[in-house]
């Protein structure tokens, strides 16, 4: 078998053929393929250096649209190990569980979220080595606060600079990145990606849109969601730029893509739906844009033609896939004369297999349906990734043989159809609970478990609310009476779930409606809420 | 309606709709809304369309800048001191 490719050779590559284009943008700032390679390259050796064991499997990556945190995810892959995003938007206490889940010895971080981590580091007895990147002389002396004296803090002065390090060792179980998504029993589950995944996916990519060192992607997700895989490795792969917007520039889209010139937009469908609702769908207002794309929820149908309209020079697809099978792994070409025929509820098909994926659409055995039923997707191929960290029992049951096959299949826990053999497939929506709140994906049941724990109740539903055919805006919870009052509630509930993820609204029940199977009935719930002008 | 009325009503809607508590002693009409978490940049989306409402009238999307929203002052200046 031949030698498995990294992931970042795409990346090296590109460093040696165009060593003086932009690799990376933020704000009004650039930094160029060989300044990214030579900063990271000084993060891998500072890291190699101080590491007995050898270089770490896992490096955090404790930062936002910062050089810093994308030098980190560079290093991290230049050492052969993999990285694990973290979000200094997110609660302290879902950091922490992270961080001691995936036993972190090493993070990159970036000065501004520093003060943060080392708060959060203090209920980390493990000893941990903190890389600031951007953490200059001028800025001070670098110290540790109280409770983290068992922690090491590296700045820009003691950064190891050896020259640039070159194409690394891997073998083919290799992982990516870890990252942890939604668990529906309250804790977060951590899905291991492989670099022969992401290569994977971003072969067929850059193949498919002809990606080329003149395209300039935007950079909508945070490196949490995996969507930002695509903006970081697509690109690097042909030598492209990765444009990160600015905060005002986040706030009017519109501005972002004319400002940066983008080439290739790639966004949650919110983002065109919050557009078009601000009238920045205008026709041929987006010719810059030779590709835009769409993925993470349901995409409607009327975004979808205005958006072609304003980038009328680009072609329009939407993705879809979880994270489980690596970034996305189906797509649909939006085409103005059969795409309206073909979509559903107003939703844009999810299309077609990416190469290489095959596609089962099951029943609750797990046997195929026949062409036209509905069933559950279940995917495999080279996307399929290794499961999910330290947990056997959640892998099996998710990760699963179906009757008479000979692989392994990922249970996507979405519901699809076919109308028939050849036509795209049809998202009809999940077999269970979870939802998409902007794109991001939530199990109810996670939430609905900090609650039971927060507030001491024996009750808590949460649904998502105001509901639209792309997934929910928010969330809402009912919850039976206890002794905790709401608002220390929903502090509490603050400490431990992302912002999309906090119910926006709090309301005590007494007696659960229930239905027939005696669990509770969620939508007479929501019914009675909307009824009382909720 | 008159400037504290106006300020009042934009900050009422950030009171409806920020994540974090809006304390009296914290909040001015100067806070950095953003900057201080009270509300996101999908936030300000909403935000824009409310203030369309009570202005009557449909602002210009080519015109505006992010630094409009800045706090409750910069957006009562912008959008509503001229007219």
């Amino acid at each position: 078998m031949s030698e498995p490719r990294p992931l970042i050779a795409g990346f090296l590559a590109s460093a040696t053929q165009f060593p003086d284009r932009p690799a990376l943008s933020i704000q009004s700032d650039q930094w160029t393929y060989a300044d990214l390679h030579q900063r990271a390259s000084d993060i891998t050796h500072t890291i190699s250096a101080h590491a007995e064991a050898g270089f770490p499997d896992l490096v955090g990556v404790f930062g936002h649209r910062s050089v810093a945190a994308f030098s980190g995810v560079v290093s991290a892959l230049l050492g052969g190990g993999a990285y694990v995003p973290l979000n200094p938007t997110f609660p302290s206490e879902r950091t922490l569980q992270m961080v001691e889940r995936a036993a972190l010895t090493w993070i990159v971080a970036e000065r501004e979220a520093l003060a943060d981590l080392l708060q959060i580091l203090q209920s980390v007895s493990r000893p941990v080595s903190i890389i600031v990147p951007d953490f200059l002389p001028e800025d001070g002396s670098i110290s540790l606060p109280e409770g983290c004296g068992q922690h090491r803090l590296i700045g820009a002065e003691d950064l190891l600079s050896q020259g640039l390090v070159g194409l690394p060792d891997i073998d083919s179980d290799q992982l990516a990145y870890l990252l942890f998504t939604s668990g529906s029993t309250g804790i977060p589950k951590g899905v291991k990606v492989k670099q022969s995944n992401v290569a994977a996916f971003v072969d067929v990519m850059v193949e498919r849109y002809g990606v080329n060192e003149n395209d300039r992607l935007s950079q909508t997700f945070d490196l949490t969601f995996d969507l930002s895989a695509f903006d970081m490795f697509v690109a690097w792969e042909r030598g492209a730029c990765v444009c990160c917007p600015t905060l005002g520039e986040k706030m009017l889209p519109a501005k972002y893509v004319k400002s940066q010139a983008l080439t290739i937009w790639f966004s949650v469908p919110s983002t065109a739906i919050m557009m078009k609702r601000l009238r920045m769908l205008k026709p041929d207002s987006y010719p810059t844009l030779r590709y835009s794309l769409f993925c993470g929820e349901a995409l409607p149908l009327d975004v979808t033609e205005a958006f072609q309209l304003s980038a009328p020079d680009s072609i329009v697809e939407n993705l879809y896939g979880p994270t489980e099978l690596t970034i996305a792994c189906t797509l649909y070409r939006y085409n103005q004369k059969t795409t309206a025929g073909e979509s559903q509820l107003g939703v844009v098909p999810i299309g077609y297999p990416y190469p290489n994926m095959t596609v089962l659409i099951v029943d609750e055995t797990l046997h195929e349906v026949a062409v036209g039923e509905a069933g559950e997707l279940l995917m495999t191929g080279p996307q399929l990734s290794a499961g999910y960290w330290q947990d056997e029992e959640k892998t099996a049951a998710a990760f699963v043989v179906p009757p008479g096959k000979n692989e392994v299949f990922y249970r996507t826990g979405d519901r699809v159809k076919q109308v028939s053999d050849k036509a795209p497939l049809l998202y009809l929506g999940r077999v269970d609970n979870q939802i998409k709140v902007q794109g991001y994906r939530v199990e109810l049941g996670e939430i609905e478990a900090v609650l039971r724990d927060v507030a001491q109740a024996d009750i808590a539903i949460a649904i998502g609310y105001p509901e639209g055919i792309e997934g929910a805006e928010g969330i809402i919870a009912f919850v039976s009476p206890s002794a905790i009052a709401d608002k220390q509630v929903s502090a509490a509930a603050a400490e431990h779930l992302p912002g999309y993820m906090q119910p926006r609204d709090l309301i005590r029940v007494e007696e659960f409606p229930l239905n027939a199977n005696g669990k509770v009935d969620r939508r007479a719930l929501l019914n009675s809420y909307v009824k009382q002008g909720g | 309606m008159d400037e504290a009325a106006v300020k009042l009503k934009l900050k009422e809607w950030i009171v409806e709709r920020s994540k974090i508590p809006v304390i009296d002693g914290q909040f001015s009409y100067d806070t950095n809304i953003i900057e201080e978490g009270y509300l996101s940049s999908l936030d300000i989306v909403e935000f824009i369309l409310y203030i369309e409402s009570l202005l009557g009238d449909e602002l210009d999307m080519e015109e505006l800048e992010p630094e409009m929203f800045t706090s409750t002052n910069t957006m009562y200046d912008t959008f509503f001191a001229t007219v």
